[in-house]
């Protein structure tokens, strides 16, 4: 089996567990604990509006009707309204509202640890047993044994705490790069992401920055949280990433690529840095999924209006159908990153789908 | 080597017939590991040299110090290993010595020009060198060369410390006028090191499954070393990859240069790595254990293929096995290495003949394949941990034949008997035409090892 034939095999396994994933998610709204109908209508409705309700939402139909239907809406994103939490909105437009704040906090989220937990992690495989080695491995730990939610909270403290320079050096968060103060803006909030505009370069529309202050305001907004959120993939990266590199660097190939005389150079950017992604990947992956967990709690502390947060609103005023569409979008999220992650071994291990 | 020996081959070279000159000498080369806990001096002050286009192989027990006698060759010790001060290797290819020469100017020295401000006296006094380290009595008789190369700079006034080019007959200045100098191998460093490892020494590693790099193909990783020494990139490389590849013997090369090494067996995956090796065109391939991971067949195939391109190509070959029978079937000459001591050394037909350390002899009884049901010969217990210097014989533990003079004298590598030079065992016993007490009396107080580290 050819490298390409792994990954299209791996691409069409999606679709049991996208299956797999819609019949959960019909049997725990339907046979889970809180009725639909006493969900809408509240405990003081009378017996005739519950009948009629009941009547309305299909819950009367067969088991197996109302199982086709749910299958064919979700595919077809036809999600239904809301329930409580933006009562009679439809959770499609919802979702849209929401998602891009969430984007952005995952995306600064992926990036840093990505750019700092990495490069970290390699200097100290790199460097194994000196102090740069000690210090970013005691940094990494300490970084990941503190747990996210208590993070943000002391971050928020610390950093209202500097306005009007009250911090270290009279430091003032507030006043750092665009100037929140003045603004009248909160540290906290959901980024407008108002600061692109599209143009149209060959009829494609094209999109550029065009207001590079909201965008420093919309970065600043979201980097508390991101670095928070990203924290605990930072350190994992940073350890994994240590390890994958002292594993490379003491192999043989190694030896055989300096036996052959080439500079260092080449050595670790050719022969080891390709060699110790492979370990790192899964790692970056998943700690992609565990960022859709996490922001549910920073989105909710900081005060953003992401999928995180309506999906905690969803979960704790029992609005059934708009937590089930989120679950369902999270899945495709985790199943298209798994897609990227195959995707991407296919790219880097020629050992990929090499049956012994 | 005995003094004697030294001085004459020094007058030698400085009448410029290097005829007789080895491709590399490797002298009193002392390889240490330091750890918190004891220091294990691996490789502990052996002498030996190969000729260009001969085979010397080196023959021990796991633990005895072959593999980094050939990673200290090769630039490859690694902390908290290192070569110690005293220890000199010397390439003396007068194509290398002239390239060199030209290549670092700023490291290259007239030896000529040392002698003037040299002081034997004060590099003695003033350091913990010692004159018998060098193989000499009298510090006087100590040439400056040895004392430059062992690393002994600042002491003969060398300041940048980095020098590793000597010459010994020719202007330092001008390349081609130089007859005759030595690269000294375990003082290169940065790239002088890289232009000396793959282009003038390659080298073979043990395991074929993991000394190629998974993700690149098999011609690529040729490609590179080709680009590397020869300047040869893009297609004229792809093609070159293949010939050499279809040179160690691998089918269908042109297709199989394109393909990774996971789709290589084991066997193609070792002459993948010749090809490599061959890739430089080297003048020594030092080949550590080639065959020790693939089965018997496959050995024999590998075996063939080495001293086909010893003949065709004409390079000299390192053979480093734990296998004595390899080792007859390889060798021009033995060298049997044991806790980081060359034991016995001899021409290969001689050593096997007539085999004069006691571990040698253990070695060749203790090869399988006598009379069918016949108890295999073991030697009783383990190769030791070198840790602390060598004042008493390291195998007298273990020697059917040890006497009690085993337990406090050390035995340095001393002629078998009166009429032979070219065949050497470090044991009491020898040279065997004297009497033992006369023969004890030699090795006494001629370890030329300092204590110091």
């Amino acid at each position: 089996m050819s490298r390409w034939q792994y990954f299209v095999k791996r691409l069409l396994l999606t679709v049991p567990v996208l299956f797999a994933v819609l019949t959960f998610l019909f049997v725990m709204l339907r046979a889970g604990p809180i009725d639909p109908v006493a969900a809408r209508l509240g405990p003081q409705a009378g017996a005739a509006d519950r009948a009629q309700l009941r009547e309305r939402l299909g819950l009367n139909d067969p088991l197996w009707e109302q199982y086709v239907d749910f299958i064919t809406d979700f595919i077809t994103f036809n999600f239904g309204q809301s329930w409580v939490v933006q009562a009679e909105r439809d959770i499609l437009d919802i979702a849209i509202n929401a998602a891009p704040a969430t984007l952005w906090l995952g995306f600064w989220a992926i990036l840093l640890p990505l750019f700092i937990g990495i490069p970290l992690g390699f200097y100290a495989g790199l460097n194994p047993n000196t102090l740069g080695d000690y210090t970013a491995s005691l940094g990494g730990i300490i970084w990941q044994a503190l747990p996210n939610f208590w993070l943000c909270v002391i971050a928020l403290a610390v950093l209202r705490r500097t306005r009007n320079g009250g911090g270290p050096f009279g430091f003032d968060w507030y006043a750092f790069g665009p100037d929140f103060a003045s603004r009248n803006l909160s540290i906290t909030g959901t980024p407008s992401l108002e600061w692109f505009s599209t143009t149209d370069i060959l009829f494609l529309p094209v999109p550029y920055v065009s207001d590079w202050t909201a965008l420093a305001i919309d970065i600043k907004l979201i980097l508390p949280a991101a670095i928070i959120l990203g924290s605990a993939s930072m350190a994992a990266e940073l350890r994994i990433g240590r390890t994958a590199m002292l594993e490379t660097v003491n192999s043989n190939f190694v030896e055989t690529a300096k036996a052959k005389g080439l500079p260092d150079r080449v050595i670790v950017w050719k022969h080891i840095f390709r060699n110790a992604l492979i370990p790192l990947l899964p790692v970056i992956t998943s700690e992609a999924f565990l960022l859709i967990g996490g922001s549910v709690i920073v989105e909710q502390i900081f005060n953003i209006n992401g999928l995180g947060r309506i999906f905690f609103q969803a979960l704790t005023q029992g609005d059934l159908p708009m937590a089930g569409a989120l679950l369902f979008l999270f899945t495709l999220i985790i199943l298209g990153l798994n897609i990227l992650q195959d995707f991407l071994y296919t790219v880097i291990d020629p050992r990929v789908g090499y049956d012994q | 080597m005995a003094a004697d020996e030294r001085s004459a081959s020094a007058a030698a070279a400085t009448d410029g017939a290097r005829d007789d000159d080895p491709l590399i000498d490797v002298r009193n080369l002392q390889t240490a590991f330091f750890t918190d806990k004891e220091t294990i001096r691996a490789v502990d002050g052996i002498d030996f040299s190969i000729d260009s286009g001969q085979t010397v192989g080196i023959v021990g027990e796991s633990g005895s110090g072959k593999s980094v006698t050939a990673r200290s060759l090769m630039g490859l010790i690694e902390s908290p290993g290192r070569v110690l001060r005293g220890s000199s290797v010397r390439y003396r290819d007068l194509d290398a010595v002239r390239e060199f020469a030209r290549t670092f100017a700023k490291r290259t020295v007239a030896v000529a020009d040392l002698a003037e401000r040299y002081d034997p006296a004060e590099v003695f006094g003033r350091t913990d060198a010692t004159p018998e380290e060098f193989g000499y009595a009298d510090p006087a008789d100590v040439p400056v060369v040895d004392v430059a190369a062992a690393g002994y700079t600042d002491e003969v006034g060398l300041t940048d410390g980095d020098e590793c080019v000597f010459v010994l007959d020719g202007d330092a200045g001008s390349p081609e006028s130089i007859r005759d100098g030595f690269v000294e191998i375990t003082r290169l460093s940065g790239e002088a090191q890289r232009k000396i490892r793959g282009g003038r020494i390659a080298m073979v590693f043990q395991d074929p499954l993991t000394s190629l790099n998974p993700v690149y193909t098999v011609g690529n990783q040729i490609e590179e070393a080709l680009e590397l020494h020869q300047g040869l990139s893009g297609k004229a490389a792809t093609q070159e990859a293949a010939e050499l590849l279809e040179a160690v013997g691998i089918p269908d090369a042109r297709r199989r240069v394109n393909e990774y090494p996971h789709q290589f067996s084991g066997g193609m995956r070792q002459r993948a790595v010749i090809a490599m090796a061959l890739a430089c065109e080297p003048d020594m391939l030092i080949c550590d254990e080639p065959t020790t991971a693939l089965d018997v067949t496959i050995q024999a195939q590998i075996l063939d293929l080495i001293a086909e391109i010893q003949e065709s190509r004409d390079v000299a070959v390192m053979f480093i096995t734990h296998d004595m029978g390899v080792i007859a079937d390889v060798s021009d000459r033995v060298n049997v290495m044991y806790a980081g001591e060359i034991v016995e050394s001899a021409d290969v037909e001689p050593l096997f003949a007539d085999p004069k350390h006691p571990y040698t002899n253990g070695l060749l009884d203790s090869i399988p394949g006598g009379q069918v049901g016949d108890k295999l010969s073991t030697i009783d217990g383990n190769v030791p941990t070198p840790n602390e210097p060598a004042t008493y014989c390291r195998f007298a533990p273990r020697c059917p034949k040890a006497f009690d003079e085993c337990e406090s004298v050390h035995p340095v590598p001393t002629p078998v008997d009166e009429e032979t030079d070219d065949h050497t065992a470090a044991c009491l016993l020898y040279p065997d035409d004297v009497s033992t007490e006369e023969a004890v009396a030699r090795h006494r107080g001629r370890d030329r090892r300092g204590d110091r580290e």
